[in-house]
C-alpha cells in the first residue's frame, strides 16, 4: 500500500474529476460556470500534492513494478497540471463551449490529465497502454466538443481514427514484446531478440502518434483547427509533453542506447519532425493551423533530448517542456481573444475568424497585445533573451556535446525557417495597417490572466534562467 | 563597492525603453525626453570611461562578473569587460545612438514604438561589445536582430518588408552557426566554460580539423554581419530601405559587430583555422574593396552608393586583419571607428537632401553648392574623409590598414590600393553632379540645413578632422591591446 500512496495526486485528481460529474448533476444550469473554478481547484490540489512530493522525495523502497514516482515524472506532472489550469482559464472566457456542459467538459479534461500523470510514471507496458488510452479517449471527445461545427466533427473523427489505428498497432507491439521477453514490465528489460525489437518499434508508433512525430502527424492540423481554441491550446501542449516524457523514460532510462541502439532512427525521426512541421507551417493562413504545425516542429525539438539522452538533454526536455507550456498557451490566448472578437463581429462575412488577417494592424489597435504575441512567437522560435531560447540552448547543446552534429545543424536551420512564419504574424501585427474601424481587442479577464502569466514566465525565465535550470537539474533523475 | 559602469551603460537604454512603453503615445514630448535621456546618459558615462580607461594595459577593464546560471550541466556567467578593442566601439555605439536618436526626432508615425525598439537595439549592440561570456555574447547578438527587423519594416522605404525579413533571416542564419561554434568550443574546453578569455587559451589542445570547422562556423556568422563577399547582398537593400537614423546605426555600429567578432573570436581562439583561412580572407578583402567600390560607382541612388562604399570600407578592415600585425590590427580597429563616424555622417547627409527633395537620384541635382553652401561643405568634407584625403581621419586608418597588410600580402595590397582610386572617383563624381555645374531650376527653393541636422552632423565632422590631425586620441586607447593581440602566436 505504500506504493499506492505515491499516487496520491493522480488518485485525488481522478476522484475530483468524478466528483465534478456528480456536482454537474446537482448544480442548476445558471451556475455551472462554478464547475470550472472547482476544476481549477482540483488541479491546484493535485499540483500541491505533486509539489510536496517533489520537495520531499519519498523513500525509493516504495516503488512498484508498474510505476516509478521520481523527480522526472513529478516535474512533468506539475507541468501538465499547469497547462490544464491555463486551458481551463481560457475556457472560462470562450463561448464555444456552452456553460451547460461545463461539468462534463472539465471532468473529461481532468481525466485526460490523470491519464497523462499515470503515463509519465509508467514503467510497465500495460500501464502505458491504459493511460495512453485514457488520454486519447478523453482528447477525442474534447476535440469534437463544438458539436455544431463541422470542422470540429471532422477533426475529432480523424483524430479518433488515427488514434484507434495507432492504439491497435501499439497493442500488437506490446504482444510481440511480451512474446519475446515473457513480461510486460520494462524495468531491467533486455529486448535482445528481433521479435522484441519489432515490438518496440510498433510501440514507438503509438507514442509517435500521441506526440505527433512525423510521419505520424497527419491528424494534427485538422484536429487542432476544429477543436475549440482552449482545447487546441491544451492538446498542443499537455499530451505531447506527457508522451515525450514517457518516451524519454522508455528510451533514456529503461531501454537506453547501450542495450538497444535506436539512436539513428530516432534522430532521423527527430530531424524529419522539425523539418516537416516548419516547412508546412510556412504555407498556413489560419493561426490555429500555423500553431499546430509549429507544435509538431516543437515536439521534434524536444525529441532531441531523447536522442542524446545525456544529462543536459534530459534537463533540456524539462526546461523546454515548462517553457513551452507558457509560450504556446500564451500564443493561443492572444489568438483566442482575436478570434472570439472577430467571430462576434461576423468574421468578415462568414470568413474564418482565425485567419491570419485577424492580426492585421494589431500593434496600432493594442500595442501590449501585439508585443506579447511577438514575444511568445520569438520565444517559440528560440530567440534570446526569451525563455524558449534557454530550452533550445540546452537541447542543441546536448546534441553538440554528444556529437550529433548533423542533428544540431538541422535544428538550427529549422529555427531560421521557423522565424520566417512566426514573423509573418508579426508582419501582420506591425506592418499591415488595420482595417478601418477595427477596434482594440477585448481580453476577457481569464484570458488576460493567462496571457499575463504566460508572458511573465516567458520573459522572467529568459532573463533569469538560473532557478529553472536548478529545478531541471534536480528533477532530471530517473528511478528504476 | 565599485560602480558597475558597464552594466549602467548597457541597461540604462533598457530602462528608458520600458519607461517609453508605459507612456501614453500622444505625449510625444515626454517620449522624446525619456528616449533622449536614455541615450544621453550612457554617452556621458562612456565619455567618462574614455578618460578613466587605462591605456597602458591589454587586460580587460571595468570587469563585472556574476554567476548567471550555475548548475553541474551548464555554468554561465554574467561577465562584462572592455579592452582596447571594445572600448572605442562602445564609445562609438553610444555616440552614434545618441546622434541617430536626435536625427530620429523627425519621425512622425508611431514614435513611441520607434523609441522602444531603438533603445532595445542600443542595449543589444553595447552588450555585444562588452560581453566576455560566450552565452551572453550570443544573447546580445540576437537581441540586435529583432528591433532592427521592426525598425526597417515599419519605418522603412517602399520595399521595407522584404528588406526587413531578408536582414533578419540572413543574419539569423549566420548567427545560428555561430551558436554551434560556441557550443563546440564549450565542450572542447576542460572544464567546460563559456568564458571567452579562458577559451582563448585552449587552442593548443584543438585539432586542426576542429579549428577549421569551428572557424568556418564563426566566420559564417561574422562575415554576414561585416558583410564580406559573397554574403553582402542583404546590405544594400537593408541600408536603402531603412529610415535614415537606422541606416546610420546599421552602418556605424552593426557592421562593426562582424569585424569585432573576427578579431575577438576567430583570430585569438582558433589560430590554426585562422592561418588556414588567411589566403581566402585576404582574397575576400580584396574583392570587398575593389568590387564594392565598383558597385558604388555604378549607383545613381546616393544612399545605395554610400551603402556599397561601406562594403568597400569593411574590406580595408578585413585586409588589415589578414596582415596579422599590430599595425594592421590597429588599422582595422581605427578604421571601424572612422567608418562609423564618416559613413554615419554620410547617411545623415543623404537623409537631409532626401527629406527636402524626396529623391536621392544623383542625376536629379546640379549646382547645389551655391544654393545650400553649408550642406555642400559638410557633404564634401565627409566625402573627402571617406575617400581617404590626408589630414582627415579616414586617411590615417586606411594608411594603417595598407601598412599592416603590405609585408605579408604585397600583391593583394597593391590591388587594393586601386580601390582607393575608385572610391575617390565615385565620391568626386557624386559631388560634381550634385553640387557643381548649372543649378537645376527645380531646386530653386531648397532650404539649407536646419539646426537639428547641424547638431547631428557637426560633431561627426569635427571628429573626422580631429582624429585626422591627432589620431592618437583614439589609437592610444587601442595600442596596448593590439600589440598584445599581434603577439599572441609569435
Amino acid at each position: 500500500m505504500a506504493n499506492l500512496a505515491l499516487l496520491k495526486p493522480e488518485l485525488a485528481l481522478s476522484a475530483l474529476a468524478l466528483g465534478l460529474l456528480a456536482a454537474d448533476l446537482l448544480l442548476p444550469a445558471a451556475r455551472k460556470r462554478a464547475l470550472y473554478v472547482l476544476a481549477i481547484l482540483a488541479c491546484g490540489i493535485a499540483l500541491a500534492l505533486t509539489g510536496s512530493a517533489l520537495l520531499r522525495p519519498a523513500p525509493l523502497a516504495g516503488v512498484g513494478a508498474l510505476w516509478a514516482v521520481d523527480p522526472f515524472s513529478l516535474f512533468l506532472k506539475a507541468v501538465v497540471l499547469v497547462s490544464a489550469v491555463l486551458a481551463l482559464l481560457l475556457t472560462m472566457d470562450d463561448a464555444s463551449i456552452p456553460d451547460a456542459e461545463a461539468g462534463s467538459f472539465s471532468a473529461l479534461l481532468l481525466l485526460s490529465v490523470a491519464g497523462m500523470m499515470f503515463l509519465v510514471s509508467a514503467t510497465d507496458l500495460l500501464l502505458i497502454f491504459v493511460s495512453l488510452e485514457l488520454v486519447s479517449i478523453a482528447s477525442f471527445i474534447l476535440a469534437g466538443y463544438e458539436r455544431r461545427n463541422p470542422k470540429s466533427n471532422e477533426g475529432a473523427l480523424k483524430y479518433f481514427i488515427f488514434g484507434a489505428f495507432s492504439s491497435a498497432v501499439m497493442a500488437y507491439g506490446i504482444s510481440l514484446f511480451y512474446g519475446a521477453t515473457g513480461a510486460t514490465t520494462l524495468v531491467a528489460a533486455k529486448p535482445q531478440a528481433a521479435l522484441a525489437l519489432t515490438g518496440l518499434l510498433f510501440i514507438l508508433v503509438g507514442f509517435g502518434f500521441k506526440a505527433a512525430i512525423a510521419p505520424m502527424h497527419f491528424w494534427v492540423p485538422d484536429a487542432y483547427e476544429g477543436a475549440p481554441t482552449p482545447v487546441t491550446a491544451f492538446l498542443s501542449v499537455a499530451p505531447k509533453l506527457a508522451a515525450m516524457g514517457a518516451l524519454a523514460r522508455l528510451l533514456v532510462a529503461l531501454i537506453p542506447a547501450s542495450s538497444v541502439d535506436l539512436t539513428l532512427l530516432l534522430s532521423l525521426l527527430c530531424g524529419l519532425t522539425m523539418t516537416v512541421g516548419n516547412l508546412v507551417a510556412l504555407f498556413q493562413r489560419n493561426i490555429k493551423r500555423l500553431l499546430a504545425y509549429s507544435s509538431i516542429a516543437q515536439a521534434g525539438t524536444i525529441m532531441m533530448g531523447i536522442v542524446t539522452g545525456d544529462a543536459m538533454g534530459v534537463q533540456g526536455i524539462l526546461i523546454y517542456s515548462f517553457v513551452y507550456v507558457a509560450m504556446n498557451i500564451g500564443a493561443f490566448a492572444v489568438a483566442n481573444a482575436l478570434g472570439v472578437e472577430r467571430a462576434s463581429h461576423g468574421a468578415g462575412h462568414g470568413g474564418d475568424p482565425y485567419d491570419l488577417d485577424s492580426f492585421n494592424g494589431l500593434a496600432e489597435r493594442s500595442l501590449p497585445a501585439a508585443l506579447a504575441m511577438t514575444f511568445f512567437l520569438l520565444s517559440l522560435a528560440g530567440i534570446p533573451p526569451l525563455a524558449g531560447f534557454i530550452g533550445k540552448f540546452y537541447l542543441i547543446g546536448s546534441a553538440v556535446g554528444t556529437h550529433h552534429y548533423g542533428l544540431a545543424v538541422v535544428a538550427v536551420l529549422n529555427s531560421v525557417i521557423a522565424v520566417y512564419y512566426y514573423m509573418s504574424v508579426a508582419y501582420r501585427m506591425f506592418f499591415t495597417p488595420a482595417k478601418k474601424g477595427a477596434l482594440a481587442p477585448t481580453f476577457g479577464p481569464c484570458v488576460y490572466t493567462t496571457a499575463v502569466l504566460a508572458l511573465a514566465v516567458t520573459l522572467f525565465f529568459g532573463v533569469f534562467p538560473h532557478r529553472l535550470a536548478v529545478w531541471a537539474q534536480f528533477s532530471a533523475k530517473f528511478l528504476p | 563597492m565599485e560602480l558597475p559602469i558597464l552594466s549602467l551603460i548597457t541597461f540604462i537604454p533598457l530602462v528608458g525603453a520600458l519607461v517609453v512603453l508605459c507612456l501614453p503615445k500622444d505625449n510625444r514630448r515626454a517620449i522624446e525626453a525619456v528616449a533622449l535621456a536614455a541615450a544621453a546618459v550612457p554617452f556621458l558615462l562612456t565619455a567618462w570611461l574614455y578618460f578613466a580607461f587605462d591605456r597602458t594595459t591589454a587586460a580587460m577593464q571595468f570587469v563585472e562578473r556574476h554567476a548567471w546560471i550555475s548548475t553541474t550541466a551548464v555554468s554561465i556567467d554574467y561577465y562584462l569587460g572592455v579592452d582596447g578593442l571594445s572600448a572605442p566601439l562602445v564609445i562609438l555605439t553610444t555616440l552614434m545612438s545618441l546622434i541617430a536618436l536626435i536625427a530620429s526626432l523627425g519621425i512622425k508615425e508611431r514614435f513611441k514604438e520607434y523609441c522602444f525598439w531603438f533603445l532595445i537595439l542600443e542595449v543589444g549592440m553595447l552588450g555585444v561589445f562588452e560581453s566576455l561570456d560566450f552565452f551572453l555574447f550570443y544573447v546580445f547578438w540576437e537581441i540586435t536582430l529583432v528591433p532592427m527587423y521592426f525598425l526597417i519594416g515599419i519605418w522603412g522605404g517602399p520595399q521595407k518588408e522584404y528588406a526587413a525579413i531578408k536582414f533578419f533571416l540572413y543574419t539569423l542564419a549566420g548567427s545560428v552557426f555561430m551558436l554551434l561554434g560556441i557550443l563546440a568550443m564549450y565542450f572542447k574546453a576542460e572544464p567546460h566554460t563559456f568564458d571567452m578569455l579562458a577559451l582563448m587559451k585552449i587552442h593548443g589542445g584543438l585539432s586542426f580539423r576542429f579549428q577549421v570547422l569551428a572557424f568556418l562556423a564563426f566566420y559564417f556568422g561574422f562575415a554576414i554581419k561585416v558583410p564580406a563577399f559573397p554574403f553582402h547582398t542583404w546590405l544594400p537593400l537593408a541600408h536603402v530601405e531603412a529610415p535614415t537614423p537606422v541606416s546610420v546605426i546599421l552602418a556605424a555600429v552593426l557592421l562593426k559587430m562582424g569585424v569585432y567578432g573576427i578579431m575577438r573570436v576567430n583570430y585569438p581562439m582558433l589560430p590554426l583555422g585562422f592561418e588556414w583561412f588567411l589566403p581566402f580572407l585576404v582574397l575576400i578583402a580584396v574583392v570587398n574593396i575593389v568590387y564594392g567600390a565598383h558597385c558604388a560607382m555604378a549607383q545613381n541612388d546616393m544612399k545605395k552608393m554610400v551603402a556599397y562604399s561601406s562594403i568597400n570600407h569593411m574590406g580595408y578592415c578585413l585586409l588589415a586583419i589578414a596582415g596579422v600585425s599590430a599595425t594592421g590590427f590597429s588599422g582595422a580597429a581605427f578604421q571601424m571607428v572612422n567608418h562609423g563616424i564618416i559613413t554615419g555622417a554620410l547617411f545623415l547627409l543623404v537623409g537631409v537632401i532626401y527629406d527636402r527633395a524626396h529623391t536621392r537620384d544623383i542625376g536629379a541635382f546640379g549646382g547645389l553648392a551655391a544654393k545650400v553652401p553649408v550642406y555642400a561643405g559638410l557633404m564634401s568634407l565627409s566625402c573627402f574623409a571617406s575617400l581617404g584625403l590626408p589630414g582627415m581621419a579616414g586617411f590615417v586608418s586606411e594608411f594603417l590598414c595598407f601598412l599592416g597588410a603590405f609585408p605579408r600580402w604585397k600583391i593583394h595590397t597593391a590591388v587594393s590600393v586601386l580601390g582607393i582610386i575608385i572610391t575617390a572617383a565615385f565620391f568626386l563624381r557624386m559631388l560634381e553632379k550634385v553640387f557643381l555645374g548649372p543649378l537645376n531650376k527645380k531646386w530653386e527653393g531648397l532650404p539649407d540645413m536646419n539646426l537639428r541636422e547641424l547638431i547631428t552632423i557637426a560633431p561627426l565632422a569635427l571628429l573626422m578632422i580631429a582624429l585626422g590631425i591627432w589620431p592618437r586620441w583614439c589609437l592610444d586607447m587601442m595600442n596596448a591591446t593590439m600589440v598584445d593581440l599581434a603577439g599572441l602566436f609569435r
